[in-house]
């Protein structure tokens, strides 16, 4: 509902500052907000059965803040015309998405409760026209950075002094279109595009580092003509920081360490908990006594 | 009628600020003076069209018009997703114009060969699919199209046709064009470019058996008022610069089957089915596929 005031940051980029990250991220507590938006999205989870845990919970203190503390928008006017835009691309992290727009009051939280299903508008990936709030149907990944790199060129090019802000996964990185739009967003020098990497280092069938390792992202990113920042993703202090930098000409991408299924410790780094399309009452009582 | 098509967009460019044109991989010179007149409004980007497809969507969602233009099959085969997705999953306003459409580039090979665009673009939702038959038809569709809230495929044919479209009329309710008369048993359906070998083969056609000429540009819905035209005719023949699936006859198929018309008076001729093993030019491969005015009337008169 706001926009704070700006902040500059220093970033450090360096192999240490990876692992710092990296481990803060493992260790950071979670504060009370974090706790009760996880319990929406296992009170969302647990009505469908079904979900994208893993994904939710490593993204959901970077949603959490963008509209906590950095983005201007309006719960009672989802359209108004001088809000920031936020563009999930890793459409299959929704459930976070969700739970921040249903405690922020774009639609009600006993809504959660229908998640998936048959006449819900809260469904497996977000949907435009469904959802007060969702700027941007996703679901199939690397299409969301090309839309942000489009809706903050038209920003640009109407003079306005918006910000667009776009999540992607580190799994995503493998699909080529999101270079593409990379490179476009230099050559356009989107200093109002902040594009956020969730690098929780996993993807639905394990270490990214197995599957195809995204290394040395800061580099990638810099080389590409981007300022780059690396952060706790789980930090909300660290990550309003970055977020609210607007120093410079480029494009911002910022390197977010987080684990996959923060906060419920047998969805933590576990490949099982990236989806499941059934859950069983065993498992939710599981995760509810594990919930920190 | 490609140079007009993109000479309109500068037009409706300088009278709306909200008109966008996006380039990919065209050539040195392309629009000139609106690059040095209207340098905002005019794009042109590299050769990513995953991205230029949901970058315009992006666009679109702020409000403005984007007409981008290259090759067809780079955006209808390597950007169909996004097309399906980003443009008209949300009906965003982006105006695709596809260069090259059918035998267009037939010397460059199979990978430049429009031959099943309209397959994949008429399975999309929202979408409206036009292949104009000539310059005028292009520019006075263009002008509509501007004002139009949903996205579209525009095809191009090749470029100096001659115009042909003026010697039609529009139906009453402007979904299609005629020529000759409708009490005909013969009806020639066609689509694009093919509308001028049909026209020269009226005269090879004897005065009583002259068909009647339905020449349809938007390719997506057809009216109503064609099953009236269509129904208890001998013999339609229906002509496309495409593949037989997927195209005008596998949409007449499916319009015939929904209301009831005998589907066996229809006659398809088309580039076939299968890749393009040839080259040479796009009369060349009319004639190959028996889009001459000599075969059509041939095949009218059996």
């Amino acid at each position: 509902m706001r926009s704070n005031s700006k902040h500059t940051l220093n970033s450090k980029v360096c192999d240490n500052t990876v692992v710092d990250c990296r481990n803060a991220a493992s260790i950071e507590e979670l504060d009370s907000r974090s706790v009760a938006l996880r319990r929406m999205v296992l009170e969302a989870i647990s009505s469908s059965g079904r979900g994208h845990l893993g994904p939710a919970l490593s993204s959901l203190e970077i949603i959490s803040t963008l509209y906590d503390s950095v983005m201007t928008h309006n719960p009672l006017t989802p359209n108004l015309a001088n809000r920031d835009v936020f563009i999930l691309s890793k459409g299959h992290g929704c459930l976070a998405l969700y739970a921040v727009l249903a405690q922020h009051g774009y639609f009600a939280k006993e809504e959660l409760k229908t998640f998936c299903s048959f006449e819900s508008r809260l469904g497996g990936h977000p949907e435009w026209h469904e959802l007060p709030g969702v700027e941007f149907s996703t679901g199939s990944l690397g299409h969301g950075l090309a839309v942000g790199v489009g809706v903050a060129k038209a920003i640009r090019m109407k003079d306005e002094k918006r910000n667009v802000f776009v999540l992607l996964g580190d799994g995503e990185l493998g699909e080529g279109s999101i270079w593409e739009s990379i490179m476009h967003a230099s050559k356009h020098r989107l200093f109002n595009l902040k594009v956020i990497i969730d690098h929780n280092d996993m993807q639905a069938f394990g270490s990214l580092k197995e599957v195809l390792p995204q290394e040395n992202l800061v580099k990638k990113f810099q080389a590409f003509g981007f300022t780059c920042h690396e952060v706790n993703g789980h930090s909300r202090k660290d990550l309003t920081e970055a977020l609210n930098n607007t120093v410079g000409v480029k494009p911002v991408a910022i390197i977010a360490h987080t684990i996959k299924g923060k906060g419920i410790i047998p969805a933590e780094n576990s490949a099982k908990w990236h989806h499941k399309a059934k859950i069983s009452t065993d498992e939710i009582d599981t995760l509810l006594r594990s919930h920190k | 009628m490609r140079q007009e098509a993109l000479l309109t967009v500068y037009e409706l460019a300088k009278a709306n600020p909200k008109v966008l044109f996006i380039g990919s991989d065209l050539s040195e010179g392309t629009l000139a003076m609106m690059k040095q007149e209207l340098p905002e409004q005019f794009l042109m980007e590299g050769i990513s069209e995953q991205h230029l497809i949901g970058f315009a969507a992006g666009l679109a969602k702020e409000g403005y018009i984007p007409f981008l233009n290259t090759i067809a099959n780079f955006l209808t085969r390597r950007a169909l997703e996004q097309i399906i997705l980003d443009v008209c999953l949300h009906k965003l306003p982006v105006k695709i114009l596809a260069s090259g459409g059918g035998m267009v580039y037939a010397p460059l090979g199979p990978t430049h060969t429009a031959v099943d665009d309209l397959a994949h673009m008429l399975n999309i939702p929202e979408l409206n699919v036009y292949a104009p038959c000539d310059a005028l038809e292009m520019t006075n569709l263009l002008k509509l199209e501007v004002d139009n809230p949903f996205p579209a495929y525009i095809r191009f044919g090749k470029g100096d046709e001659e115009t042909v479209s003026n010697q039609l009329q529009d139906s009453e309710d402007n979904q299609f064009k005629l020529l000759g008369d409708k009490d005909s048993e013969r009806v020639i359906v066609s689509t694009g470019v093919c509308l001028q070998p049909i026209l020269e083969s009226l005269k090879l056609i004897p005065k009583e058996n002259i068909p009647l000429i339905v020449h349809i540009t938007k390719l997506n819905s057809f009216s109503p008022n064609l099953i009236k035209l269509l129904q208890r005719k001998k013999r339609v023949l229906v002509i496309e610069e495409h593949q037989e699936q997927g195209g005008l006859f596998t949409k007449l198929l499916h319009f015939y089957c929904s209301y009831g018309l005998d589907a066996s008076t229809l006659k398809s001729i088309s580039l076939g089915f299968g890749y393009i093993r040839r080259y040479g030019s796009q009369i060349d491969h009319f004639k190959h596929n028996g889009i001459t005015p000599e075969n059509i009337s041939r095949e009218l008169l059996k």
